[in-house]
């Protein structure tokens, strides 16, 4: 009964009520905004490093860390490995790879390069190198090789181009052999841009002369947070061989760098939470007072003082969770047309092609919502509980007088 | 997974035309500024191109000589004087050097496919790195890569006859057989092609000039000074002719060859290269 | 003041509490917007500062295609002209001369290539970092040594050779004179730089050896130009180029560390997207604040606002009185929000304010000091303060014309 009449009270000031409703809403909405940006702004950086290469995990053999050169090498191709991970489910894709740092020489430049044998298919899961090619195409064919743009560029090469790649091998001995371009690399990473040579992996294999081995694995899952859980596993199931590092581990830049930023995005967050409290609070507050003659009279109606106050709040609620839905509607709302993002190229002037994307793209996932929300419930409770109990306290009749 | 193959099944289609071109792709050089004329049918390339080879070579050869270099750089051209000897068969070589005086005593020895040097004055022993293997060797035009890459002119090449020069153009004096040189595809040769010319006597280079795969010269190597040794006919005066490098030039001028020797094996190793004879 | 005003300014102060609140809510927003612009630009410009430190400055001069070469070939010409431009040219902090190249090193029966820097060291204290680099040992002596050649190696460098303090390693080059270049350098100290391939590769040695290693006579390979603050970095280009234009011709190639860095330059681009988005919203959802508590106080004084037009008060003038009176409430807000704010920054300009946890330890992985800077210019609290009036005069619109709107008879009828 008391919830019918709360119910009914909300609509018999529409004014006063669409006011309490666009307060709460444009404050929740701009909370949950600001937050996916934010979010979305990180999750973008890290998904750039893990897409250009890093991976979410890597695998590598023992001694690795000491010492990165061919010599750790990962034996039979990792099968043993192979089928731990294939065992693993929350493993989306993984692929092998061996890497070898050489020289590429045209007629008319060399460069030092990365040397980096995949397995085409694989890899094309695994990083963004098989999806970014600007022109050709991706390895296929033997004796080819895909490089990035910029690398090519400094060597005078094209799609169709000869570069001879030269390398040390296991034994030390330096060995090349001549590869044709088969495709350009364009993606915004650098390493990929301007650093790295992809031949197939058993191509690689013959050039370095070492048989099956590999020099890394490199594994990526569906769901970022699974990764601690994935190396545990793996852990498990390969004992103290092989050495297993998350992408954290392998790039503490990267994880410093979202620390910095996460940090100020917090401080910023807490403004707008603030922000959009005054807000709440605000209109609350006026709108109980306003209210106090009418509660005056309710209660020189006979209504019991505990009564009055439960309907004041009843009705704030009904506001508040009104007021919140709406709000993350409209959030949504505007995510949604965000869409794909909020491409600030534009303002960077004269800069292109460089290393990280300049798009903005918001992100948030249903967890992330909560926050805004329960800030944004507290707020509205205490915000109209307070006057409530001021006005139910006044007396009747000094209420009434209230104007 | 399957997704991804099933992607890659279509691109095969295109990977295969692609790969059509590529056959086809280096671009013939041009050489029309030189007349030449058509070229006998029963001749083989490929033979020319071993007796050139050969004329140059033997199991083991002694080579004593100066490389002069020419740079826009320098006042007056670079000399270096060295002597060298070589074993083909076991791909090994030794090469001391003579003058300037900074450099003498200094030794490369070549390994194959690995490469030393030692220098006397500050007592050390170098193995150069791949790194290093494309900066210039003594300040040459020639690379430290130029002295230890093996690739033999004869296996790891398609040979073409495209005719013969009179001898009474712009490009030899002598009159000569013009081979075109077409590397296999995977061999570790930089170039598109390279065109000699080879004395249709004695079967000697007279000329070579380096091709990139768009048909663009990018080196002259010249021969002159002719002598006969025994069977063969040498140059004793080689010209490198850097074309996107104005002002440029290498030449190697040859006191001495001896050809066939018997030389100790123990001359090739890391001890003897720090000997300072 | 005028009528209006005095009314507007009374009826502000009317409902304490309301506009309390409101004024709060307005203070907080500009605070924070001063506040927050005020250490993202003292933080981006640390990251600069710190970045060029390690790297050719913040503008770098250079022979014209050097950078694609990295040969002797593209030089510097050394002889005073250049050296006269940069000091007359106005935003240079400081500036160092460099010869660079490649050169293998050598130790033992370990032998790599490496990047060669020859340095002046009493310049290049102001303008790099690498002399605070060193970890063991100490940095290139200011006086070469007329018989001992010194050298500084990467750490990762030395150890890939297996060199200690004190130890004689081999250098082998191609002079510019295509002479060869080989000499005796003695280690005297290792540097540990945050950027690991440079580590792996970089030596460091005096300047004059260099150039006699390299027969280099009076030429450079770079300068390297510290600008009065990163900004500056544009301007001070330009002015270089068009006083070099005239005397070098297209000799030498100008380059800011935008151009040789722009990884650094889009990672700070997005940092300061995202802040800004998020700031408008902030100043969005304040002016929304406000908007609604005006409209609420509109609603509340319908009785009196009627009584006011029936006594013949032109709803213009009416409109303006409650226009008046929004603006009055921002601008209060404003300039309390100034006053507590700006001072705050300017005492926090230049102060480095340490940092703990996760974030100093990353920072110490970069070779960074684990601090946080300010900084304090104008275009920070002038933006600020236009985009908050522009957003009240917005806000502030609709209540005054609802207000201005109100019929006298309804008005006097909810009486």
């Amino acid at each position: 009964m008391l919830l019918r009449m709360a119910w009914r009270n909300l609509w018999r000031n529409p004014r006063r009520t669409i006011v309490v409703l666009s307060a709460i809403s444009i404050g929740i909405a701009g909370c949950i905004v600001a937050m996916a940006i934010n979010l979305g702004m990180v999750a973008g950086m890290v998904d750039t490093a893990i897409r250009g290469g890093l991976a979410h995990l890597q695998i590598h053999s023992a001694g690795w860390d000491e010492n990165p050169e061919l010599e750790v090498r990962l034996m039979d191709g990792g099968a043993e490995i192979a089928k731990a991970l294939d065992a693993t489910p929350e493993i989306q894709y993984w692929a092998p790879r061996l890497r070898a740092e050489g020289l590429a020489a045209s007629p008319r430049a060399s460069v030092g390069v990365s040397i980096t044998g995949v397995d085409p298919i694989r890899e094309a899961g695994v990083s963004i190198a098989a999806d970014s090619i600007s022109e050709g195409q991706w390895l296929g064919e033997r004796g080819r090789v895909v490089l990035g743009h910029k690398l090519a560029r400094r060597l005078n090469a094209e799609v169709g181009s000869k570069i001879v790649l030269s390398v040390q091998d296991l034994a030390g001995e330096l060995t090349g052999q001549a590869f044709r371009v088969s495709g350009l690399i364009r993606s915004g990473s650098r390493e990929l841009d301007d650093g790295v040579v992809f031949m197939r992996l058993p191509e690689a294999q013959a050039l370095v002369r070492m048989g099956e081995s590999i020099t890394e694995i490199a594994i990526v899952t569906s769901d970022r947070t699974l990764v601690n859980q994935i190396q545990a596993r793996l852990r498990a199931a390969l004992g103290s061989g092989p050495e297993i590092r998350t992408w954290e581990q392998l790039e503490p830049l990267l994880v410093y760098m979202i620390a910095s930023m996460d940090s100020m995005a917090w401080v910023l967050y807490a403004a707008v939470f603030i922000a959009m409290a005054f807000g709440i609070a605000n209109v609350l507050l006026m709108a109980v007072f306003e209210r106090t003659r009418e509660i005056g009279m309710m209660r020189a109606v006979g209504m019991s003082r505990a009564r009055v106050v439960s309907l004041v709040v009843i009705e704030s609620t009904f506001v508040t969770m009104l007021g919140l839905l709406l709000g993350v509607g409209l959030a949504l709302a505007a995510i949604w047309l965000i869409g794909d993002g909020i491409d600030i190229s534009s303002f960077a002037g004269s800069i292109d092609e460089y290393g990280i994307e300049t798009v903005l793209r918001p992100s948030m996932r249903s967890r992330d919502l909560a926050t805004p929300i329960v800030i944004g419930a507290i707020t509205a409770v205490i915000s109209s509980l307070w006057p409530a109990l001021r006005a139910g306290r006044a007396k009747p009749a000094d209420a009434l007088r209230h104007v | 997974m399957i997704r991804i193959a099933l992607s890659f099944a279509g691109r095969i289609g295109r990977t295969l035309l692609i790969s059509l071109l590529f056959q086809g792709v280096a671009i013939a050089a041009d050489l029309s500024e030189f007349n030449l004329e058509q070229a006998p049918p029963n001749v083989d390339a490929r033979q020319l191109a071993r007796t050139a080879e050969d004329n140059m070579r033997s199991d083991r050869t002694f080579f004593k000589g100066e490389m002069t270099v020419v740079s826009p750089r320098l006042t007056r051209p670079r000399v270096v004087a060295f002597h060298s000897w070589e074993d083909s068969q076991e791909k090994k070589s030794l090469i001391r050097i003579d003058a300037p005086s900074k450099d003498k005593g200094t030794g490369f020895l070549k390994l194959h496919p690995n490469l030393w040097m030692y220098i006397p004055r500050v007592e050390r022993t170098v193995r150069v790195p791949p790194s290093m293997m494309l900066q210039s060797w003594m300040g040459s035009d020639f690379s430290n890569d130029d002295l230890v890459r093996e690739s033999s002119e004869v296996d790891d090449y398609d040979h073409r006859l495209l005719g013969i020069d009179t001898g009474q153009g712009s490009a030899v004096d002598r009159r000569s057989y013009v081979v075109e040189y077409r590397p296999h595809e995977g061999a570790p040769v930089v170039w598109g092609s390279i065109v000699a010319w080879l004395d249709i006597e004695s079967g000697a280079p007279l000329r070579q000039d380096f091709f990139d795969e768009e048909g663009e010269r990018l080196r002259v190597m010249r021969f002159g000074d002719f002598r006969q040794i025994e069977d063969r006919f040498v140059p004793h005066h080689w010209e490198m002719t850097p074309l996107d490098k104005r002002g440029h030039k290498t030449t190697i001028k040859i006191e001495k060859i001896e050809f066939d020797l018997e030389i100790q094996s123990s001359i090739f190793t890391t001890r003897n290269l720090k000997r300072r004879d | 003041m005028g009528i209006e005003t005095r009314l507007a300014w009374r009826n502000v102060w009317r409902n304490k509490r309301r506009t309390a609140l409101s004024v709060a809510a307005t203070v907080f927003a500009i605070f924070l917007v001063i506040i927050s612009v005020g250490m993202a630009t003292g933080v981006h410009e640390k990251m600069i500062e710190d970045a060029v430190r390690l790297a050719s400055g913040h503008v770098a001069i250079s022979g014209a295609g050097y950078r694609q070469s990295m040969t002797l070939e593209q030089f510097v010409p050394w002889d005073g002209r250049l050296e006269e431009v940069i000091e007359a040219a106005p935003n240079v902090r400081a500036w160092a001369p460099r010869i660079s190249s490649f050169a293998l090193i050598s130790y033992d029966d370990q032998s790599q290539g490496g990047m060669v820097i020859g340095v002046d060291p009493a310049r290049e204290k102001n303008v790099s970092e690498f002399s605070q680099k060193v970890n063991e040992g100490r940095f290139v002596s200011v006086d070469p040594g007329p018989t001992v050649r010194e050298i500084v190696l990467g750490r990762k460098l030395a150890d890939r050779l297996g060199v200690g303090l004190g130890d004689e390693i081999l250098l082998y080059g191609v002079a510019y004179s295509l002479e060869t270049a080989y000499e005796l350098f003695t280690v005297v100290g290792t540097m540990a730089l945050p950027d690991h391939r440079l580590e792996r590769n970089l030596a460091i040695v005096h300047i004059q050896v260099a150039s006699e290693f390299y027969v280099y006579e009076d030429r450079i390979t770079e300068v390297a130009i510290l600008a009065s603050e990163a900004a500056e970095s544009d301007s001070l280009l330009a002015d270089l180029e068009i006083a070099l234009a005239a005397r070098f011709g297209d000799q030498l190639e100008l380059q800011t560390y935008e151009q040789i860095m722009p990884g650094l330059v889009q990672l700070i681009l997005i940092d300061d997207a995202g802040m800004y988005i998020t700031l408008i919203i902030l100043i969005v959802v304040v002016g929304f604040g406000i908007l609604n508590t005006i409209l609420m106080a509109i609603l509340e004084r319908t009785r009196e606002l009627g009584v006011v037009l029936a006594l013949g008060l032109k709803p213009m003038a009416l409109f303006r009185m409650i226009y008046l009176e929004s603006m009055l409430l921002a601008g209060v807000g404003l300039v309390i929000g100034l006053s507590l704010a700006l001072p705050l920054l300017a005492w926090l300009h230049g102060i480095e304010v340490p940092l703990g946890g996760d974030i100093a330890k990353g920072t110490e992985l970069f070779g960074m000091e684990p601090t946080l800077t300010f900084k304090l210019n104008m275009i920070n609290p002038i933006g600020s303060t236009i985009t908050i009036l522009v957003v009240a005069a917005i806000a502030a619109f609709y209540p005054a014309l609802k207000a201005s709107r109100a019929r006298p008879i309804d008005a006097l009828r909810s009486l």
